[in-house]
């Protein structure tokens, strides 16, 4: 598995390839490659052809307006890391992903554990907590910026009107304080996903398991520890990488709340990456990020893999239907 | 064992929180949409207001194009989710019920491209629509969209599909059936659920998306509504607040309905399909 | 992909609604324009323009685009690399070498009458001339001033200051009221670093020394931002500047919440409308060494690659006539660009114009060089880590300093 994964890399040329090849025998072309063969078209050209483009431009010069202007080989790379603002927004991605996903795990779970059992209410619950779901996160993000402004916010409002504070806090105004704030809007709006995600997992366990487990005395701790967490290990595993991803990825909150300041205090690599690309027209370097990033991404979903297949061993073999193909 | 009650008040309470910062915001711009114009800076700041202006809904729709807006996102939204059916639930098919050369490939081509953000891809996108010739069409976000959520659709309703049994099927084509036949006949319908809970989560992520949206709309006519609210926000001389959260809530609240009302399908869709 | 749109047609009839707008009349001559968005009066002003154009000229279709200033750049950078240019475009002349060096711009001298070119002030015409060819119109201009809330000066018993000694005592007097700030200092975002221009001109400092490295190591900029950060230490500012945009300082001055800022000739019509009591008054910045003021224009450009610049340049000489520049210059709050216009006696009685015009004849203009952007990012990066105390004005400016000229590749 771990072998495909990296050769999916070069997957593009060889697909077309196999793809041209299975056309001429077209008597031959079977039904499930027919069945597939749309979407991998799609999938190839509105994303693997701009990876390979990235790739190519990433190695030449190029103008501020995208016009290539010589190849350069690794000199764009060279640039990016000896740029001390590189490394420090890749440090702070690295927060911001760590952080948001394992806070988002840390509520979701007992969120869900809750959801997932019988009391009056739940469903209004279940629609309360999915509700940040159906509004944009950059429309969350807008809606923060107002909530947060120092002196009229309707954040301050709230700690004023209660008591708590005395003065308003000017809540973007250092980035300590402006990169927490958007890391608990970032866990804000990943919990429906996660919750949904470990309530679906939830919700398909056997109860058995657990009959079993109170009738042996196992206290809720013990329950939790070591029937739960892992039953629910794939749900957790798949909520862990589809939330790195689309964390590591995401521009509307930091860009709308702070675009990346005071003084590049919050900025992460996208925030980085669109500033680069858009504002100072450097579109070599950026590029030469979003290849960088994607090899980050690319080595922690190879870790994934590796993980998947492992579990996958032990389960049982997959019930499939032979293709008509072999 | 707790009581029902008990437990009820026990878990409410230890919820409150969350569900306080969950509505913070819808209350923040409720307040603010329905706010008169000087009562916007205020110090201290405060939650109350002298009257109900519902008059910036009318003002904010008036001026800000809103109504086009909106019919840009559903259309985009709409036609991306089914564009994106359409092709996965073949793909998903194929993946779930044969066995063929490249699958394995195939499987770990599509997390690739789940890994790409549009924001690294944006100019290479750019650069494909030109030639497609569909820059400033609102179906270039159709594509791109329903290429971006594949990966997500096809991997759900395979392990959707995984879980019904074959049987029914393989009883159609022993009575002579042919594959398609029995896949529209029999099997479809028992995956209608999976079928929902997949476009419930395209659809979003459609109508969410701002990065391609900002990128690919030239005009103000064809702005999706998350570009439009954003361009109320972005580089002005002056940002008429009120404005931009009667935009929000408008562009919020039916979603929110909408979704309340589907959520149960999500999870449930979660519970038999993920992960397996 | 055509079959998969084709299915849902219930879909598309929807959709379909909205492209009822089908191409009008054969033959005709289509214009993009990109319009910067200065105000939501600025697209129906260009609008209610092109339409008063195609009347006149059935056979060219003029197609606006209102763009936010947030995104202009990326806008144009996108459709430029992708071959998709508009025909004309606003954009920041700040801006305008970038373009004008990769061959995006058009020089116009050629389509320029002398009459035409003779309806500019010139003072606005030079910024759009790179290397003796013009590049551009100036399409909207502005000059910066002080303003003052008389009420809050009045009540601290001070004189509205001529210097920055006497700004500086007036303000400890202005933040001894209660519930008020003296100074309003804006620290994030956009235009972050002209506030800090101002104090750097006044203090007889510039952005380019004469031999075109970075002046802000100069005695002037050291002395300037420490000034800034000893006001922001004593309490004379509002607290956490770098959490104020331009227009959070000015909603602080709308509340009549501060004493003085620096600001831009399109607030006088937001004040008039939204404070109409507030007392206020129009002064030069205040001087340490030199007179000032910061002279912003935004040009109007048009393409090399545009197939339509006859067309084009028919529809910039409409748009300049002196109604329609009279309407745009006093809807959005600008100052005139060309001559007519700057003659009417709306521009020359007004107190608050004439204020802001004062300045003109010692405006200072951003410096026309490549990568603007990026050494503007760099000014406002170091301006913030010295309003947080993160650095000391002078490392932080040496270092800045050190950054432009890398910049710049001195």
């Amino acid at each position: 598995m771990a072998q495909s994964g990296l050769s999916a890399l070069c997957l593009l040329p060889v697909a077309t390839a196999w793809t041209l090849e299975t056309m001429a025998k077209k008597a031959h072309i079977s039904i499930p490659m027919l069945m597939v063969l749309p979407s991998l078209l799609l999938a190839t050209g509105i994303i693997g052809y701009p990876i390979l483009d990235l790739a190519w431009t990433s190695m030449q010069e190029v103008s501020r307006f995208g016009k290539l202007q010589g190849f350069v080989g690794w000199e764009n790379f060279a640039e990016v890391f000896g740029d001390p603002l590189f490394y420090a927004s890749l440090w702070r991605t690295g927060i911001w992903t760590g952080a948001v996903v394992a806070g988002t795990l840390l509520i979701s779970m007992p969120v869900a554990m809750i959801l997932n059992d019988d009391f009056y209410g739940r469903g209004l619950a279940r629609v309360l907590v999915m509700l940040p779901w159906s509004i944009s996160l950059t429309m969350t993000a807008v809606v923060w910026r107002w909530a947060l402004n120092g002196r009229s916010g309707l954040l301050n409002a709230t700690l004023m009107q209660m008591g708590v504070i005395n003065e308003p806090i000017e809540w973007l105004a250092e980035a300590s304080t402006a990169f927490t704030v958007e890391i608990l809007v970032g866990i804000l709006v990943s919990i429906p996903f996660t919750t949904t995600i470990l309530l679906g997992g939830l919700s398909s366990m056997p109860q058995d398991a657990y009959e079993a487990a109170v009738v042996d005395g196992a206290t809720g701790w013990h329950q939790f520890r070591y029937i739960t967490l892992p039953l629910m290990k794939p749900f957790i595993n798949i909520a862990i990488v589809l939330n790195v991803i689309y964390v590591f990825n995401s521009l509307p909150i930091i860009w709308v709340m702070t675009e990346g300041g005071p003084a590049n205090g919050t900025d992460i690599l996208v925030t980085y990456l669109y500033k680069l690309a858009f504002r100072f027209g450097q579109l070599g370097k950026a590029s030469a990020i979003s290849l960088i990033m994607f090899g980050v991404l690319l080595v922690f979903t190879l870790l994934y893999v590796v993980l998947l297949s492992r579990n996958e061993a032990d389960a049982a073999p997959e019930d499939e239907v032979k293709g008509h193909d072999e | 064992m707790m009581s029902k009650a008990k437990r009820s008040i026990l878990y409410w309470i230890i919820l409150a929180p969350l569900v306080v910062v969950i509505l913070f915001p819808f209350a923040v711009m409720f307040v603010t949409a329905v706010r008169p114009r000087d009562e916007l800076f205020v110090y201290p700041p405060t939650w109350g207001f002298s009257e109900f202006r519902w008059e910036n809904f009318a003002e904010m729709w008036v001026k800000t194009n809103f109504g086009g807006a909106l019919l840009n996102s559903l259309y985009v939204s709409i036609t991306a989710t089914s564009a994106a059916l359409i092709l996965s639930i073949p793909a998903a098919y194929a993946m779930s019920r044969y066995r063929f050369a490249g699958k394995g490939l195939y499987k770990n081509f599509l997390l690739m491209t789940q890994m790409m953000s549009p924001i690294v891809l944006v100019l290479g996108l750019f650069r494909l629509m030109m030639t497609l010739g569909l820059v400033n069409d609102l179906n270039s976000l159709v594509i791109t969209y329903a290429a971006f959520n594949m990966a997500f659709t096809i991997w759900m309703l395979q392990s959707y599909f995984n879980s019904i049994p074959r049987d029914l099927e393989e009883a159609a084509w022993m009575d002579g059936a042919s594959h398609l036949t029995s896949l529209i006949r029999i099997f479809l319908p028992l995956a209608v659920p999976a079928i929902v809970v997949t476009a419930i989560f395209t659809f979003i992520n459609s109508w969410n998306e701002f990065v391609l949206a900002l990128t690919m709309m030239r005009s103000s006519e064809d702005f999706t509504l998350p570009v439009q609210i954003y361009s109320q926000v972005a580089g002005r001389y002056q940002v008429e607040w009120h404005h931009v959260m009667a935009g929000t809530v408008l562009a919020t609240v039916p979603v929110a309905i909408l979704f309340s009302w589907l959520q149960r399908y999500l999870i449930r869709g979660m519970a038999l399909g993920a992960v397996k | 992909m055509t079959y998969a749109f084709r299915t849902s047609s219930a879909i598309m009839a929807l959709g379909f609604g909205m492209f009822g707008l089908a191409p009008a009349a054969l033959a005709q001559t289509v214009v993009d324009f990109t319009v910067a968005e200065y105000s939501s009066k600025t697209g129906p002003y260009f609008q209610e323009v092109a339409s008063a154009f195609e009347a006149a000229n059935p056979d060219i279709k003029i197609n606006i685009q209102v763009v936010p200033w947030d995104t202009l750049l990326q806008r144009l950078t996108t459709d430029v690399a992708g071959g998709t240019a508009p025909d004309i475009s606003i954009i920041g002349t700040r801006w305008l070498l970038d373009f004008a060096d990769q061959g995006v711009a058009e020089p116009i001298d050629s389509y320029l009458t002398p009459e035409f070119k003779g309806t500019f002030i010139d003072t606005f015409m030079n910024p759009g001339i790179i290397d003796g060819k013009i590049m551009g119109l100036p399409v909207a201009a502005s000059a910066r001033a002080m303003m003052v809330n008389m009420d809050l000066y009045d009540a601290a018993g001070a004189a509205p200051p001529t210097t920055w000694d006497e700004l500086y005592e007036a303000s400890k007097k202005i933040a001894a009221l209660p519930d008020t700030f003296a100074f309003g200092l804006q620290g994030k975002e956009i235009e972050t670093d002209a506030y800090f221009y101002y104090s750097l001109w006044t203090h007889g400092g510039d952005i380019l020394n004469a031999d075109g490295t970075s002046g802000l190591n100069s005695p002037a900029a050291i002395e300037s931002a420490t000034l800034y950060k000893t006001m922001i230490d004593e309490g004379l500012t509002q607290p956490s500047p770098t959490n104020y945009n331009r227009e959070d300082v000015f909603n602080l001055f709308k509340q009549g919440k501060v004493g003085t800022i620096f600001t831009f000739p399109m607030l006088v019509p937001q004040i008039k409308e939204e404070a109409p009591n507030l007392r206020y008054q129009i002064l030069p910045f205040p001087e340490a060494g030199a007179k000032a003021t910061y002279g912003v224009t935004d040009t109007l450009m048009m393409f090399a690659d545009s197939d339509a610049k006859e067309a084009a340049w028919k529809f910039i000489e409409f748009a300049y006539g002196d109604a329609n520049r009279e309407k745009f210059d006093v809807g959005e709050g600008f100052l005139p660009v060309t001559k007519n216009v700057a003659a009417l006696p709306y521009f020359n009685e007004d107190p608050d114009v004439a204020g802001f015009a004062a300045g003109l004849p010692y405006a200072k203009f951003a410096p026309v060089i490549a990568n603007w952007e990026e050494i503007a990012d760099v000014t406002v990066r170091t301006m913030q880590q010295i309003y947080l105390g993160e650095v000391t004005p002078e490392e932080g400016l040496a270092a800045a300093a050190a950054e432009v000229n890398k910049i710049r590749g001195l």
